[in-house]
C-alpha cells in the first residue's frame, strides 16, 4: 500500500508543528512503519481501497472558495453545525444554551483503542497526522437539549481532496441529547473522519445517521464511551457510495450502561458500505443489541461485521445482535459476518444472521389486495428494512429518518 | 356477474382444471366442495392470476370484461378478492398501514378519491369490533405472529374493508373453532347484498349451515361434475365423495 502512502501523505505537504506536534509525529511513524491496511487484513478484505490509489487527490488544505451549499430543510428546528469539504465555520454554528463549541486540544484525543501495531487503524492515525480542525462539542451536565444537534456534512461538486474532520462530542452527567449526522457527497474527494462521543454518568444519547456519499469516499470511526447508567442509541441509515466505511464502536463502561445499533443500508448501482461495528461489554451487568440490515440491488456491495465482546469480569451482562439482508439482484453482494466472544459468566448473548430475496408468496399476496407490482416490492423492501427502527422512540427527528428510508425505497 | 367456460389451468406443466363450466349471477352465494386434489384453490389462484397458474383454454367473463386480460392488481381493482386457505406472514409492513394503502390503491386505479386516515381508522374499529379482533393486531405486522383463527378472521376483515364484488373464500373454514367459524360466517353474511357474490370452497357443510348458499358444485379432477342445491352439501357430509364415483360408473 505504498501507493496509498504517497497518495494520502505527500511530501510536498508541510508538517504542521504546533500544540499536535507530538501526536502528528507519533502517526505518522506508525504509518510509515505499518502502511495502509490491504486484502489480507482481515478487517479490511472487503473495502476497495484501491479506489483511492486510482483518484487524484487536490493538495490543498485550506476552506474550499465555492460558496457554501444551503441547509436542506428539515420538518423539525434543530441546532446546526454545518462542515463542508470537512471543515467547520464556527462562525456558522447556532447552538443552543447548555452547549459549547472549542476547538479540540491534544489532551482531548484518547489513542488506548487505537492498534499501533498493525495496519488495522491506519486511517485513524492518518487522520491524526494529517489533522487540520478538531472540535470539542460539550453539552453541560443534566441539559436536556429540546432541539437535535444537527451535524449536517456537504461535500460541493469540486470537492476532490482529502478532509480529516475531528470532533469530540462530551455529554454531562445526566444530560440528554439528540445528535443528527446527516451527510451528502458530490466531489470525489475523500472524508478521514473520527468522532469520538463520551456520554457522562446517567446520560442518553440518540444518535441518527443519514448518509449518502454518492462520489465521495467516506472513512469514518467513531468510538463512543457509554459510562455508569447512560445510554446510546444509534439508528443509521446509509445509501452508501463509491466508497463508504464505517468502524463504530461501543464501549460499555460501567454498570448498567447500554448501547444500541440499528442500522439500514439501502444500496444500489455501484455502491458501497463497509460497517464493522463492536460492542465491548467491559463491565457488567451492561446491556447492548444491535440490527442490521442491508438491502443490494443492482452491482452494490454491502458488508456488515458486528461483534459483540464480553470482557472478563463483565458478568451479568446481556447482549443480542441481528442482521437481516435481502438480496434484489444477481449482480448484488453481501457479505455479513456476526461475531460473539464470551470471556464473563451469567451472560446472555445471541446472534443471527440471514439473507434472502423479495419472497415472491408476500408480493402475490400484496398485489392480490391491489397493490402494483412496484408498490408491493417496495413495501416489502420498506416492511424488512423499517423493521431494524422498531425501537426508535416516537418524535419528529425518528418520524423524519423513517420519512427519509421510505423516500429511498420509493415508498 | 361471473361466467367462467371450458376452463383448462395448468401448474408446473400439469392440467389440473380440465374444461370447468361455472355461472356465478350477482349477489349469489356458491359453495364449491371436492376431494383434495381435486382443483379448488387453483381456481382460486388461476381467477386472480397468480403466476405459475397457466390458462391453457377457456374463458372468463367478469362483469362484462376479460379477467384473463387483467393483470393480478387490476382484477382487485376490478372487485375481485381472495381469501387465502394460508395468509402469508409480512414481517415489517404494519396490517393497518397495509390495508389503507391497499384500499387506496383499488380506489386510485378506479379513479375514486383517496381514502384520509381518519375516515379508514372509523370504518377499520368498526370491523374489528364486528369480528371480535383485537385492536392491537393493526399494530402488527401482516398475519406475523398471528394464530391461525386470528389470520382467517385478518382475511375476512381485509375483504370487509374492501368491499370487493366477489370474493372467494378458499377453505377459510379450516382449522376454525365453532365460535371463530361462527364470527366469520357472520362477517361473511354482513357484506351479503344484492351486487356482492361469493365463491365459498370448503370441505364441510358446518359453514355452509351458516352461509346459506344457493348453489353447491362438486369439484372432481378438474372438473364441476354435479351441482344442487343446499341438499348436495348435506349428502355429501353424509355419504362422502363415494356416491359421485359411484354414479360416474
Amino acid at each position: 500500500m505504498s501507493a496509498l502512502i504517497e497518495k494520502l501523505i505527500p511530501e510536498s505537504l508541510p508538517d504542521e508543528p504546533g500544540e499536535f506536534g507530538p501526536l502528528r509525529r507519533k502517526a505518522l511513524k506508525v504509518l510509515m512503519q505499518h502502511g495502509f491496511p490491504h486484502r489480507k487484513v482481515e478487517n479490511w478484505k472487503y473495502t476497495p481501497l484501491g479506489l483511492l490509489e486510482s483518484r487524484a487527490f487536490e493538495n490543498a488544505t485550506g476552506p474550499s472558495e465555492a460558496p457554501w451549499p444551503e441547509l436542506p430543510a428539515l420538518p423539525f428546528e434543530a441546532s446546526v453545525l454545518h462542515l463542508h469539504d470537512g471543515l467547520l465555520d464556527p462562525a456558522r454554528c447556532r447552538l443552543p444554551a447548555g452547549v459549547t463549541l472549542e476547538a479540540l486540544a491534544p489532551a482531548d484525543v484518547d489513542l488506548s483503542g487505537m492498534d499501533d501495531g498493525s495496519p488495522a487503524d491506519a486511517f485513524a492515525w492518518l487522520n491524526l497526522a494529517r489533522l487540520q480542525q478538531g472540535w470539542r462539542i460539550c453539552v453541560d451536565d443534566h441539559a436536556r437539549l429540546e432541539r437535535p444537534l444537527l451535524l449536517m456534512l456537504t461535500c460541493g461538486e469540486d470537492f476532490d481532496r482529502v478532509a480529516h474532520p475531528r470532533l469530540k462530542l462530551e455529554l454531562g452527567v445526566g444530560a440528554e441529547a439528540t445528535l443528527i449526522e446527516w451527510q451528502q457527497g458530490q466531489g470525489s474527494g475523500l472524508i478521514n473522519s473520527v468522532l469520538d462521543i463520551e456520554l457522562g454518568a446517567s446520560s442518553r444519547l440518540l444518535h441518527l445517521i443519514d448518509r449518502h456519499s454518492e462520489e465521495t469516499a467516506l472513512i469514518e470511526r467513531t468510538t463512543v464511551n457509554v459510562n455508569a447508567e447512560s445510554s446510546y442509541s444509534g439508528f443509521i441509515l446509509d445509501g452508501g457510495g463509491r466508497l463508504t466505511r464505517q468502524d463504530l464502536n461501543v464501549n460499555l463502561n460501567a454498570a448498567n450502561a447500554h448501547g444500541a445499533v440499528c442500522g439500514v443500508a439501502v444500496l444500489d448501482g455501484r455502491s458501497l458500505v463497509d460497517y464493522h461495528t463492536a460492542f465491548e461489554h467491559r463491565v457488567g451487568p451492561s446491556t447492548s443489541s444491535e440490527d442490521f440490515r442491508i438491502l443490494a440491488d443492482d452491482q452494490s456491495v454491502g458488508v456488515f461485521n458486528g461483534r459483540i465482546h464480553i470482557l472478563p469480569g463483565a458478568d451479568d451482562s446481556h447482549s443480542e445482535m441481528n442482521t437481516g439482508n435481502m438480496l434484489l439482484s444477481r449482480g448484488a453482494r453481501i457479505n455479513t459476518k456476526p461475531e460473539l466472544e464470551i470471556h464473563a459468566e451469567e451472560v446472555t448473548a445471541s446472534h443471527g444472521a440471514t439473507i434472502g430475496q423479495i419472497d415472491d408468496e408476500a408480493r402475490f399476496y400484496l398485489r392480490s389486495r391491489g397493490l402494483s407490482d412496484a408498490q408491493a416490492i417496495s413495501l416489502l423492501k420498506f416492511g424488512f428494512a423499517a423493521a431494524a427502527f422498531d425501537s426508535l422512540e416516537p418524535g419528529p427527528p425518528g418520524q423524519w429518518l423513517t420519512d427519509q428510508l421510505k423516500e429511498r425505497l420509493s415508498w | 356477474m361471473l361466467n367462467i367456460k371450458n376452463l383448462h389451468v395448468n401448474v408446473g406443466g400439469s392440467e389440473i382444471i380440465k374444461g370447468l363450466d361455472l355461472e356465478v349471477g350477482a349477489g349469489e352465494l356458491h359453495a364449491i366442495m371436492g376431494p383434495n386434489g381435486s382443483g379448488k384453490s387453483t381456481l382460486g389462484y388461476a381467477l386472480v392470476g397468480r403466476d405459475g397458474y397457466e390458462v391453457s383454454e377457456g374463458s372468463v367473463d367478469f362483469e362484462g370484461r376479460n379477467l384473463l386480460d387483467l393483470d393480478i392488481e387490476e382484477r382487485a381493482a376490478a372487485g375481485l378478492f381472495l381469501a387465502l386457505q394460508y395468509p402469508v406472514e409480512i414481517p415489517g409492513v404494519n396490517n393497518a398501514y397495509f390495508l389503507r394503502a391497499a384500499l387506496n390503491a383499488q380506489r386510485k386505479a378506479r379513479g375514486e378519491e383517496e381514502v384520509d386516515s381518519m375516515s379508514f381508522l372509523k370504518n377499520v374499529r368498526e370491523q374489528l369490533k364486528a369480528l371480535k379482533m383485537d385492536e392491537a393486531l393493526l399494530k402488527r405486522s401482516v398475519n406475523e405472529g398471528f394464530s391461525g383463527g386470528e389470520k382467517k378472521r385478518n382475511e375476512i376483515l381485509q375483504m370487509a374493508v374492501l368491499q370487493p364484488k366477489l370474493a372467494i373464500l378458499d377453505e377459510t373454514d379450516s382449522g376454525l373453532d365453532i365460535d371463530a367459524l361462527k364470527l366469520v360466517a357472520e362477517g361473511v353474511n354482513r357484506l351479503r347484498n344484492e351486487n356482492r357474490s361469493f365463491i365459498v370452497i370448503t370441505h364441510y357443510q358446518r359453514l355452509l349451515d351458516y352461509l346459506e348458499p344457493d348453489r353447491v358444485h362438486v369439484l372432481s379432477d378438474g372438473r364441476i361434475v354435479e351441482s344442487g342445491d343446499r341438499s348436495l352439501a348435506q349428502r355429501l357430509e353424509r355419504e362422502g365423495y363415494a356416491f359421485l364415483e359411484a354414479a360416474e360408473a
